[in-house]
């Protein structure tokens, strides 16, 4: 086992996700068995292999650093259930 | 005549353009097929009867070929002011303030949205039972499942509710479905159709593609969908792909590969058949069959690919929160209590897992280890494929190794069911295009393969994709679990 099953609940605390004790199980087992799927990667030479990116995304293509206004921001505001005065308002960020 | 709703694309265009009958006779005889089927198939999230009713009254005014012809998309493509789900409960009743670039364009053409259908919660799955709304089910066998992570989008076009769709492929979710429902699905080149508005899982890996009855609606589709989108920056420039269908078209000293180390692999009876009966079928069409190896993508491209996946859905899906859309709390204390409720309830548990995989795998203290690891295996993966493509021009392979299994026969070890991706998720990871085609059927399952193309050949693989159908017949539209 590589990972215990309190390395796992932290991880899925940093998710924002707490874990009934059967899904925290089902979580250790599931990613166990996904690490040592990974172990394959130790047979390969990777030293001198660049990270993937696509040839032809190269150029990012790039715009205007302007304002452009949204039309439809009221059907985003519509969406949610904290919204005050046209602004997003979320619960205390400090806790106490 | 036929009932309307068993007509092709092309042909119920025809029959619009020729006024044999009238958008709406068209749209009643589809959504009567439908709601005869949905009772058993449950393709559906979201009805858009309503919605369809109105575009109606604007039909007939577009010289386009998607001018009055019903259609569904899988519910991760955004459509303005209609419920987009991504199958999931955490996104609630979120109502998208945009329409998806691939939605917009067919808008305006005229196409008529059915409906938004059935998919894997966020499109992780190969069922089309790891949604919040419950398993859609195949056409063909009610007792089976319809693939996924489109399965709606399949189901609803291998039924006759409609004569084509829209799904989105991140490790096969187009090709695998297309397979088990029996109809053609067309994973494009990254790049080669707009993202823009498709609700996120692996953005390096997905891609929409479109699903018909026959390869000429696939083309059709694609004309209308491979150009340039400014609003996603991946989306080609330059290229200028020509989808015009030629029903003349040959494969004369085409290279078709085989793939060596896949040879070995056990494959369910009816799909090496398939196999040995299309290379046959190639060989009487002047095509030449010859051999590759992918060694490395046999062995790594499965864990390569699940290591990027659930790294970049770790990151897609932080952005659910609970303030900007769906699922929420009222009563929360602080601002990490309501993100641990809203998320703890609102994803289900593929979704959790995976999650909490990438978050593991991109930690500081891990990161370079199997992230970085990953992105370098996948260097190779697109290498071994691009040395491949210089000595052929098509792959040839299964789609899955068995047939559409049974609801409810899953793999107890995730990582076995993962094995089973092996034959469509190396695609994404290099970008390619992928078409799943029909070849017949077992029994009442059907049966179907997949072609491999190098980047940007898309318009030469539905063109051998016309070939195939030619000599194997085109689907005939699924039972649909009524009598």
């Amino acid at each position: 086992m590589k990972l215990s099953s309190e390395e796992v609940n932290e991880i899925a605390l940093e998710s924002r996700l707490v874990l009934s004790d059967q899904e925290l199980e089902n979580a250790v087992r599931y990613i166990n068995n996904f690490l040592d799927m990974l172990d394959r990667f130790k047979e390969l030479d990777l030293k001198d292999v660049e990270p993937f990116s696509f040839a032809e995304a190269l150029e990012c293509p790039l715009r205007e650093d302007a304002v452009k206004p949204f039309a439809n921001t009221r059907a985003i505001l519509d969406e949610s259930a904290h919204v005050e005065n046209s602004l997003f308002k979320v619960p205390r960020i400090m806790e106490e | 005549m036929a009932e309307l709703y068993e007509l092709d694309l092309s042909s119920a265009s025809e029959g619009l353009k020729a006024g044999k009958f009238s958008p709406e006779e068209l749209f009643d005889s589809c959504w009567k097929r439908a709601q005869s089927c949905e009772k058993n198939i449950r393709a559906f999230i979201t009805e858009t009867e309503d919605f369809a009713r109105e575009q109606l009254k604007n039909s007939g005014k577009s010289s386009s070929i998607f001018d009055g012809i019903p259609t569904v998309l899988k519910d991760n493509l955004c459509t303005q002011g209609i419920r987009t789900t991504a199958a999931s409960k955490i996104l609630g009743n979120w109502r998208p303030p945009y329409d998806a670039t691939v939605w917009k364009l067919l808008r305006e053409s005229g196409a008529i949205l059915m409906g938004k259908v059935n998919m894997d919660e966020f499109a992780m799955g190969n069922t089309c039972g790891n949604s919040a709304f419950g398993a859609t089910r195949n056409p063909h066998d009610i007792s089976r499942v319809p693939g996924g992570s489109s399965g709606g989008s399949a189901a609803a076009v291998a039924a006759g509710y409609v004569p084509f769709s829209l799904g989105s492929d991140t490790g096969g979710s187009i090709r695998q479905p297309a397979s088990y429902c029996g109809i053609y699905g067309l994973k494009p080149t990254y790049g080669m159709v707009s993202r823009y508005g498709l609700i996120s899982y692996g953005s390096s890996l997905d891609q929409i593609g479109p699903f018909a009855r026959t390869v000429r609606d696939l083309q059709l589709v694609m004309q209308l969908l491979a150009q340039h989108d400014p609003m996603d920056s991946s989306s080609f420039r330059e290229k200028n792909p020509d989808f015009t269908h030629n029903p003349n078209v040959n494969l004369k000293g085409k290279r078709v590969a085989l793939v060596k180390e896949f040879q070995s692999f056990t494959l369910d009876a009816p799909i090496s058949d398939a196999m040995k009966h299309v290379e046959k079928i190639l060989e009487d069409e002047g095509a030449i069959i010859t051999e590759v190896s992918l060694p490395i993508i046999s062995k790594y491209a499965v864990a390569c690919y699940y290591a990027l996946a659930m790294s970049e859905a770790h990151t897609n899906l932080e952005r659910y929160d609970g303030v900007r859309y769906g699922y929420t709390v009222q009563d929360a204390k602080g601002i990490k209590e309501m993100f641990e409720r809203v998320r703890s309830y609102g994803f289900g548990s593929e979704v959790k897992s995976r999650i909490i995989a990438g978050t593991c795998l991109t930690e500081p203290s891990r990161c370079e280890e199997y992230y970085v690891a990953a992105t370098k295996v996948r260097t190779l993966i697109a290498q071994e494929f691009a040395r491949a493509f210089e000595n052929t021009d098509f792959i040839l392979q299964p789609v899955t190794p068995s047939l559409a299994p049974k609801i409810g026969e899953v793999d107890e070890d995730e990582m076995k069911g993962y094995e089973t991706d092996l034959y469509t998720l190396p695609v994404n990871l290099a970008g390619l295009p992928g078409l799943s085609f029909f070849t017949g059927y077992a029994g009442k399952l059907p049966v179907g393969l997949q072609l491999i193309g190098a980047r940007w050949s898309d318009p030469e693989l539905l063109n051998a994709g016309v070939v195939l159908e030619r000599r194997l017949g085109s689907p005939k539209i699924a039972d649909g679990g009524v009598e």
